[in-house]
């Protein structure tokens, strides 16, 4: 599970708290990562149809020695930057800007690196008229087409479609304290007993946490945070994080591109396949 | 729909009698009281246009040439993997469903449609609310394949709340799973034809509903991401009438068509025809 030394905290965390780390407002967010990783990044913006959706950033940068293309929910810390990045809830023209960066990267062979952080995508008015849903699904449909290697990281919360539309990868891992989940608990809540003021039960369910994800398949490693979760020290839960995703790039960089989609459908295809191995699973990482 | 009624395909095998259904004493359209079997015979289309929802069982009928469906994959069942007890125990509600004669959220098979084979998909709103399942999406994507390799039209009738909550985030996998298989169906150069029923929400409509190569809705269903509900709860916005209708759909460009369901069967047919 970890390549770290330390062990993951034996969960003295509540499902809830969990929660609470994955959602801190201090906690390193994309572009924290993305500065990081790759010092010479440069943001590239747009949807080329009719806008840029400012809560995912998307842009180039040199990543172990090669151009990468790399994509990230973006939160904002202060409340006015919140209100800029849309609390990281994308809009159909994020969904459109992704695709539009993954053909970039298909055309100069650049491997990607998605980073997940949002709620979900955003529950309003304008992203239905603009047409959220089919934006969603044609990303879905169109990461299984995309013929170089991808490597996805939750990095605090991965909610539902919103989340899955930027993570459909060759290898999906989480963050420790982070969650990845059908729905939000409050929205998971809303929709079960039409009452989301039982987001906490509705989270206790829902089995969200990256050990979960981890037991269930979803996920291919749990990426250790340090001691007090990764908003004490931004840089050595990067540090941690880049060893992950690079580990995971390197084997992938190496496949022909047909063993490459083809891996990445059966991946997707048979995720539940533990239906038939194991049919009752709890915590038990 | 006029040039269609002169089509050459003419509808030899009719599908089968609709299966009774519950139905409020008054059209909850027009408010007049209704006529069950007359409604019946009209494909549960009021004559003043509400269209009543229908189950898997009356697509299938409605759709399929009678005689002529095989359902696959019927016996695979969902398993309460979450250990999912509040408020009700999943593998109950479960177990109560199908006690009650559903089989899941989709029901998958082949048949023929005037004639010619299709590969046939119903969701079914009564089933928890028509949620993607993880058996809901393995019918899906079987099917899919199977399509893929044989070059068979697919036709999908989608009425669905979005992922099934009780399932987790392996539900939300389903939307991944599904349009893996869509894309190899779209790849192979199969037809899909997607019709939107009352209602298609959530991860049903962002993954495989609103994909079709033609997009058919029925008048005035739902269609949407967000539910009204939650898009009022998170933004107060006042949605205006109307809003998310397949009528909205058609001129926000997510719908090819809105076409009354006493229509589907005749276009279904000459669709097969204009893509063999």
């Amino acid at each position: 599970m970890t390549r770290h030394g330390r062990k993951p905290e034996e969960t003295t965390l509540s499902v809830w708290q969990v929660i609470e780390l994955a959602r801190h407002q201090d906690r390193p967010y994309s572009l924290d990562y993305i500065r990081r990783l790759a010092p010479d990044f440069i943001e590239l913006h747009g949807d080329r149809l009719s806008g840029d959706d400012p809560a995912l950033v998307g842009g180039i940068g040199t990543w172990h020695g090669r151009t990468t293309v790399f994509l990230g929910h973006q939160k904002g810390r202060s409340l006015k930057e919140r209100v800029a990045r849309n609390w990281g809830m994308m809009h159909p023209e994020g969904y459109r800007k992704a695709i539009r960066l993954a053909h970039h990267a298909a055309k100069f062979r650049f491997p990607i690196v998605s980073l997940i952080d949002t709620p979900g995508a955003y529950p309003g008015a304008g992203a239905e008229e603009r047409g959220i849903a089919a934006a969603i699904a044609a990303a879905i449909m169109e990461w299984f087409r995309i013929p170089v290697p991808i490597v996805a990281a939750v990095i605090g919360e991965g909610g539902s479609g919103g989340a899955l539309g930027m993570g459909v990868a060759d290898r999906v891992i989480m963050l420790e304290n982070s969650i990845y989940s059908v729905a939000s608990p409050e929205a998971a809540a809303s929709i079960v007993w039409r009452d989301n003021a039982r987001k906490v039960e509705a989270a206790e369910q829902l089995q969200l946490t990256s050990r979960d994800l981890l037991a269930m398949g979803v996920v291919e490693e749990v990426v250790t945070e340090p001691k007090g979760s990764a908003h004490v020290d931004h840089d050595a839960v990067a540090t941690a994080l880049d060893e992950a995703l690079h580990r995971h790039m390197q084997s992938l960089l190496t496949q022909p591109t047909e063993d490459l989609l083809q891996h990445r459908y059966e991946r997707f295809r048979y995720i539940d396949s533990l239906v038939h191995a194991e049919p009752q699973f709890g915590p038990k990482v | 729909m006029s040039a269609l009624a002169k089509t050459a395909v003419e509808l030899r095998i009719a599908g089968s009698k609709l299966p009774a259904i519950p139905l409020p004493t008054n059209c909850p359209g027009c408010g007049v009281a209704l006529e069950i079997e007359a409604l019946r015979k009209h494909n549960y289309v009021c004559d003043c246009g509400h269209h009543f929802r229908l189950g898997a069982d009356a697509w299938i009928a409605l759709i399929a040439d009678r005689g002529s469906w095989q359902e696959r994959w019927g016996d695979i069942r969902s398993h309460d993997l979450l250990n999912w007890k509040v408020p009700k125990p999943y593998q109950e509600v479960v177990e109560q469903l199908l006690e009650d004669g559903l089989n899941e959220a989709v029901r998958t098979g082949t048949c023929t449609l005037a004639g010619r084979p299709i590969w046939l998909a119903a969701f079914d709103f009564r089933f928890v609310g028509g949620t993607l399942s993880i058996v809901a999406g393995e019918r899906l994507a079987r099917g899919m394949e199977q399509a893929s390799s044989s070059g068979i039209p697919y036709v999908l009738v989608s009425a669905s709340g979005g992922a099934r909550m009780q399932e987790g985030v392996l539900a939300l996998m389903q939307l991944a799973k599904v349009n893996a298989a869509l894309g190899r169906m779209h790849a192979a150069g199969v037809p899909y034809f997607s019709v939107l029923t009352d209602p298609t929400f959530g991860g049903t409509a962002a993954s495989l509903a609103l994909l079709g190569d033609i997009n058919i809705a029925e008048p005035g269903a739902a269609i949407g991401f967000t539910g009204p509900r939650v898009i009022k709860q998170a933004t107060y916005a006042d949605l205006p009438p109307g809003f998310q209708s397949a009528e909205f759909q058609l001129a926000h460009g997510q719908v090819d068509l809105v076409l009354p369901r006493t229509e589907l069967r005749r276009l279904l047919a000459h669709l097969l025809e204009m893509y063999p």
